[in-house]
């Protein structure tokens, strides 16, 4: 065993390891010698070249000089589209009725055109809800770097004789398909399916705007997670406006980004920043409120930086305005990211000329002398002047080229809106995939392992609900190196529970990792690193926290399949440990699950046995979909029999536990072992054969395996551990009646804790859940 | 404008009303004064005329379902205007129709019944109610059990429930079908497929055969003899007539009349063209004597006395559908001419089905007269609101002693019911002899009829 000495507030310098070393042991002593922390210089507007200078040195050609001019007015051409369509002055389509959002990002060109000119095809951005200049610019980007042979594949049918004019149609194309996916036609982007605020085109490597402030810099993260992991050079480039800087998963991200065990001796020899840059669009206003002197205290949103790392993430404040400015910044970032040293965080100080919405006026919260000062330093009439001044256009060329853009822009729009709307029959099409990993690609089957996995010990075939747990993900990680684990506590210690101890010993610090308490960032992170192509396994180490990421459980996991239309899929196991009966209070011992059956797009499990527990999150890990995948505290200590190795349970199969003739119980999670119990009351004291049911799966729901059951017993008793308002009980108890209501001999009965809060006191607390008399007095009562 | 038509009050005490004919359709255009629909109160059926004009945009009752007054019952107004979406209006006991006037339908113990109009949310339930599990007090039968029931064509009314709240389960179906040898049934599939379609009880129907195997002429016959529902004219007949039956001790006195005199008198007035009938001179005798006993123009409820100053008197007049009975408002104030004019007035419009509701409520007195039918006596039952009925029998020739001699005489019965918590016998037998005196006073009716 190696143990490194490192802790406490300064820590030393880096140690080595060549091999995995797996656990290390804190070691510091108190320190109170006196010391000034000192915070650095972050370097604002520091770019003093010029588009001559840049072309004199070669740092950037004529034909991309003129492509960033293109890409911008791409832009204020789409954007201008928008304003018009409000008032019917957009000559091509005066008609056309635009009923979706009007965040215009008029003003902001240049850092768009500017950030994204400084990526690859293959880097990631993830976007805003002012999105529509970043999606514009990474497509325009993307496709003037891309073969004859993509962009053929991409512009089907086009009968283009020159590289030139494919690329021309192919630019269209990528027009018409953001307008497309603006007007919710089939051929947008997302198939109708995100709209303005939820764009996405992952063939380029856009994952997604985000309709939810900072709920993308999560995602940005998680995706840069992934490019760490694979080793593929790839950058993220993370859109998000002063507005998002205040918001805690966006500080939460910088941390996690920031993390020290990825460059330091926890990373084992593979050090390595996350390759991210956090391009801050700093237009000023969130909505309207102002960054600069009124909801937040720093003077520049960079300041941020110097929080959440040592070398203040190389921050630094460019003139958003000068998109050479932007693209020099951005060119060194992703440089700095693909030689390991992210993240990188760079404000771009910019302006939007609109307000947040066509609806807002602006004349509530700024001057109309602001604006006319920020227009004068208009990034494309800037630029203009450089192009003209450096000789790569004379005017009749700008001319030329605004003609040919608002000519392109033209045909797509009335393209777009002459496109078919989306079938109304496919409305819940790609809510869920159903594919799942069936195979692992050969690279992704080579699995590096330090130590032997952590060993079950069987006894008469029996091992404990939490071993079950631990030897499923053992053995998929060993199956597939993809899957990659981690969460609070999760790896020295092996989690609260103990769960997954001796995982980070088996498979290494790359893949079983510590988070920071930041369970936001956890789900989140997850979740970009899932549409990465990672299968990432991450913990909540009590149900009750996921309420603290449910922006990123509900609004970002559960939906980015369907909203991208089927372009990506998340999959990713959330593991919440579900507490109860401990004495733990109201925090820590909820049982939460109806809340995210009611999202769509996830699924969520809920295993009440060791065999169960193994064999459904074997099937979890690989399937497709993002699934909440609850375990009972009550239940980890529970033996049963688990066979070994490969052992599969299908998701959305019911299992009855117990069969019965006289009634029906239907239950999951620990309550399905009440519910054992009460059936075997019932018969000794009652002669009644009751039916145990357990669900396992909550969503897919096995609800023909219940009505059979009800066909033949004709009562129904639904039970969960769940507060009884707004349970899913209900949902299960009125499916019951409306599918099998004439085989129903009695009214469907639920059993759940009562309408309360989880209390400390054991003897409340007892009264508070529900017990195994509730359940044989709600049968009696129906029998 | 879309208009609401509302469904009439037609009396002080209505509150329910069914609906029993649309004679307008949906898209009809409509003028003033057009009948839209019929309705059936507990007296008759009305007419329900429009008030304005346009197209009927739509019905929102239809016919047969009870609803409370000023519910409203459909929408008039342009062609193609949208008609607001209202909560339909409750409907009451559709499953009989609704209670009769004299007797209040019993509100919240009476359970709301499913009927054809679109399920409009429950109202939400007062704070200080019941668990919602409480439903009320009503036949309970489990789906499954219903199900079983109705496969096996049976009425499981008659079995009792051993489920919660009495409830029938399946095991109590099943448990009847076993005590009654439902095993055993034979019956043809057709006989079984039309009982199943018409409700009846195969375990009836086999005991009514004495277990023969069920024909499909078995099955007609039974259907033949299915109970109908009454119709609501006869209702609250049952309901009123029941009534004064139990609360008011009915007693009868019996005397004879020689309606010689009056006859002849009445031929003599028809030969001149007048139509009077026997039932215009009984009517005039009784308002006459009326005025001189109050107490028989009075009412009570047991409790206290209502004296009317009035004499409007009941005249029952039996038509197809059953009895009703006009009210002469104002009789005392009458001449006979009036009285006569009056009543045919009435029966006429009774016959049509037309009489407004005013017309036939208020009675004091009453008179029933059977004596077209042939019938030597009979005794009839006080209207409720009444304290006494004279039943008019027919006159028939018979020997009578008349001055120590048997002559032929024309004698009618008339039998007086009184209410004895209000009338003793004396002053019935005084009341119904003053009659008699009057019918047989051929100075009378010489003066009545000059």
């Amino acid at each position: 065993m190696v143990r490194a000495h490192g802790a406490g507030l300064r820590r030393g310098k880096n140690d080595k390891m060549t091999t995995e070393p797996r656990t290390y042991l804190s070691d510091m002593r108190p320190r109170f010698d006196p010391f000034v922390i000192e915070c650095g210089k972050i370097p604002a507007y520091s770019y003093h070249n010029d588009l001559r200078g840049e072309l004199n040195s070669g740092a950037i050609n004529a034909a991309e000089a003129l492509a960033i001019l293109e890409d911008m007015l791409v832009i204020r051409e789409f954007e201008e589209m928008i304003v018009k369509l409000r008032s019917g002055a957009y000559d091509p389509i005066r008609d056309y009725n635009y009923r979706g959002p009007t965040h215009v990002s008029v003003g902001q060109e240049g850092t768009a055109v500017g950030a994204c000119a400084a990526l690859r095809i293959a880097d990631n951005i993830t976007s805003t809800h002012r999105g529509h200049g970043e999606s514009l610019a990474k497509g325009t980007v993307a496709l003037r770097a891309m073969s004859e042979e993509t962009l053929r594949a991409r512009v089907p049918g086009c009968r283009a004789n020159s590289r030139e004019e494919l690329l021309q149609a192919a630019l269209e194309q990528h027009v018409y398909r953001t307008i497309g996916e603006l007007f919710g036609k089939d051929d947008g982007y997302c198939r109708g399916r995100g709209g303005s605020m939820h764009i996405a085109d992952f063939s380029v490597g856009h994952l997604g705007a985000n309709a939810i402030v900072g709920g993308g810099v999560p995602i940005a993260t998680g995706a840069a997670l992934a490019s760490r992991y694979f080793g593929d050079g790839g950058v993220v480039c993370c859109f998000a406006g002063d507005g998002a800087y205040a918001n805690g998963v966006v500080l939460e991200s910088l941390n996690f980004a920031a993390q020290a065990q990825f460059t330091n001796h926890y990373a084992n020899g593979r050090p390595f920043g996350l390759p991210i840059v956090f391009l801050v669009c700093n237009n000023h206003y969130g909505m309207t409120g102002r960054a600069d002197d009124e909801v937040s205290g720093v003077s520049r949103l960079a300041q941020r930086a110097v929080g959440f790392a040592d070398n203040r993430m190389h921050a630094e404040i460019v003139n958003g305005m000068n998109v050479l400015a932007v693209r020099d910044a951005m060119l060194r970032g992703a440089e700095l990211c693909r030689e390991g040293k992210g993240p990188v965080l760079i404000e771009a100080d910019c302006y939007r000329y609109w307000g947040h919405s066509l609806s807002d006026p602006r004349n509530e919260y700024r001057t109309k002398e602001e604006e006319a000062a920020w227009k004068a330093v208009d990034p494309i009439e800037t630029y203009k002047k450089e192009l003209v001044a450096a000789g790569v256009l004379d005017a009749e060329g700008i001319e030329a080229v605004t003609r040919r853009v608002a000519e392109r822009n033209a045909s797509a729009a009335r393209r777009a809106a002459d496109a078919a709307d989306p079938d109304v029959k496919d409305v819940l099409a790609f809510m869920y995939t159903d594919t799942k990993s069936e195979t692992v690609p050969p690279q992704f089957a080579k699995v590096e392992t330090y130590e032997p996995t952590p060993e079950s010990k069987r006894v008469n075939g029996e091992i404990t609900y939490k071993d079950a747990l631990r030897e499923a993900l053992a053995e998929e990680m060993t199956r597939d190196n993809r899957v990659v684990f981690y969460g609070e506590d999760v790896a020295d210690y092996g989690g609260a529970f103990k769960v997954t101890k001796g995982l980070l010993e088996t498979f290494g610090r790359q893949r079983v990792f510590n988070t920071p308490i930041s369970e936001a960032c956890i789900c989140g992170t997850a979740c970009g690193a899932a549409m990465r192509g990672l299968r990432p396994v991450v913990e909540l180490m009590y149900f009750d926290f996921a309420l603290m990421s449910s922006d990123q459980i509900s609004n970002q996991a559960a939906k980015w399949h369907y909203m991208s239309g089927a372009q990506t899929e998340v999959p990713l196991v959330i593991r919440a440990s579900a507490g109860g009966g401990k004495g733990y209070g109201g925090q820590h011992s909820q049982t939460l699950e109806s809340i995210f059956c009611h999202m769509p797009g996830l699924y969520v499990i809920y295993p009440s046995t060791p065999a169960d527990a193994k064999g459904l999150l074997k099937s979890a890990i690989r399937d497709n979909n993002p699934v909440l995948f609850i375990e009972s505290q009550l239940l980890y200590g529970m033996k049963g029999p688990v066979p070994e190795g490969e052992h599969l349970i299908p998701l959305g199969v019911a299992d009855v536990k117990r069969e019965g003739s006289d009634l029906t119980f239907v239950s999951w999670g620990p309550v399905v072992h009440d519910c054992l119990a009460a059936a075997e009351r019932l018969a000794a004291e009652r002669g009644v054969s009751a039916e145990v049911i357990d669900l396992r799966s909550l969503v897919p729901l096995d609800i023909e395996t219940v009505v059979r059951s009800v066909q033949k017993t004709g009562r129904c008793v639904v039970a969960s551990a769940a507060v009884h308002i707004g349970s899913f009980t209900g949902e299960i108890a009125s499916t019951v009646q409306q599918l099998a209501f004439d085989y129903l001999d009695a009214p469907v009965l639920r059993v759940g804790a009562k309408n309360g809060i989880a209390p400390q006191s054991h003897v409340l607390e007892q009264a508070f859940l529900p017990s195994v008399d509730d359940l044989v007095a709600a049968a009696s009562s129906i029998l | 404008m879309v208009t609401p038509i509302v469904m009439p009050k037609f009396g002080q005490m209505t509150e329910d009303s069914a609906i029993v004919e649309w004679l307008k359709k949906e898209g009809d255009p409509v003028a003033k004064g057009d009948v839209l629909f019929l309705v059936e109160t507990d007296k008759s059926v009305m007419e329900v005329e429009s008030f304005s004009e346009g197209t009927l945009l739509k019905i929102v009752v239809g016919v047969g379902v009870s609803v409370p007054v000023q519910s409203v019952v459909a929408y008039l107004g342009e062609k193609g205007e949208k008609v607001p979406v209202a909560a339909p209006s409750r409907p009451a006991l559709s499953s009989t129709p609704s209670a009769p006037v004299a007797v209040p339908p019993l509100r919240g113990g009476a359970p709301v019944a499913a009927a054809a109009l679109p399920v409009s949310p429950p109202p939400p339930p007062a704070a200080a109610q019941a668990p919602v599990s409480a439903t009320p007090a009503r036949f309970r039968i489990s789906p499954r059990a219903a199900t079983l029931a109705k496969e096996s064509v049976i009425d499981p009314r008659a079995i009792a429930g051993s489920g919660p709240d009495g409830r029938i389960v399946e095991k109590d179906v099943k448990a009847h079908l076993a005590a009654n040898d439902y095993a055993g049934l034979r019956v043809s599939p057709a006989a079984k497929s039309l009982a199943a379609k018409e409700g009846l009880d195969l375990l009836a129907l086999r005991a009514d055969i004495a277990g023969k195997r069920i024909e499909i002429a078995d099955v007609e016959r039974a259907i033949a003899e299915k109970p109908a529902p009454l119709s609501k004219m006869r209702q609250v007949i049952a309901q009123r007539l029941a009534h004064s039956v139990v609360t008011a001790p009915h007693f009868y006195v019996t005397v004879e009349v020689d309606m010689g005199g009056a006859l002849a008198h009445r031929a003599r007035l028809n030969a001149a063209g007048a139509r009077f009938t026997v039932t215009d001179f009984v009517a005039q005798a009784s308002v006459l004597a009326l005025k001189e006993f109050p107490t028989v123009n009075s009412s009570t409820d047991g409790k206290a006395v209502r004296w009317h100053s009035r004499v409007h008197l009941g005249v029952a007049v039996n038509l197809e559908q059953g009895l009703v009975v006009p009210v002469i408002r104002d009789a005392g104030e009458m001449t006979l001419a009036e009285l006569s004019q009056r009543a045919k007035a009435l029966f006429d419009k009774a016959r049509a089905g037309g009489l407004a509701p005013d017309e036939m409520s208020g009675s004091t007195f009453s008179i029933s007269n059977m004596g077209m039918l042939d019938v030597e006596n009979f005794t009839a039952i006080i209207n409720p609101g009444e304290s006494a009925i004279l039943a008019v029998s027919s006159t028939v020739k018979k020997p009578v002693v008349r001055d120590d001699a048997i002559v032929v005489r024309p004698i009618m019965k008339l039998t007086l019911s009184s209410d004895h918590r209000q009338i003793d016998g004396a002053t019935a037998a005084h009341f119904v002899n003053s009659i008699k005196t009057k019918l047989e006073d051929d100075a009378l009716w010489s003066a009545l009829t000059s």
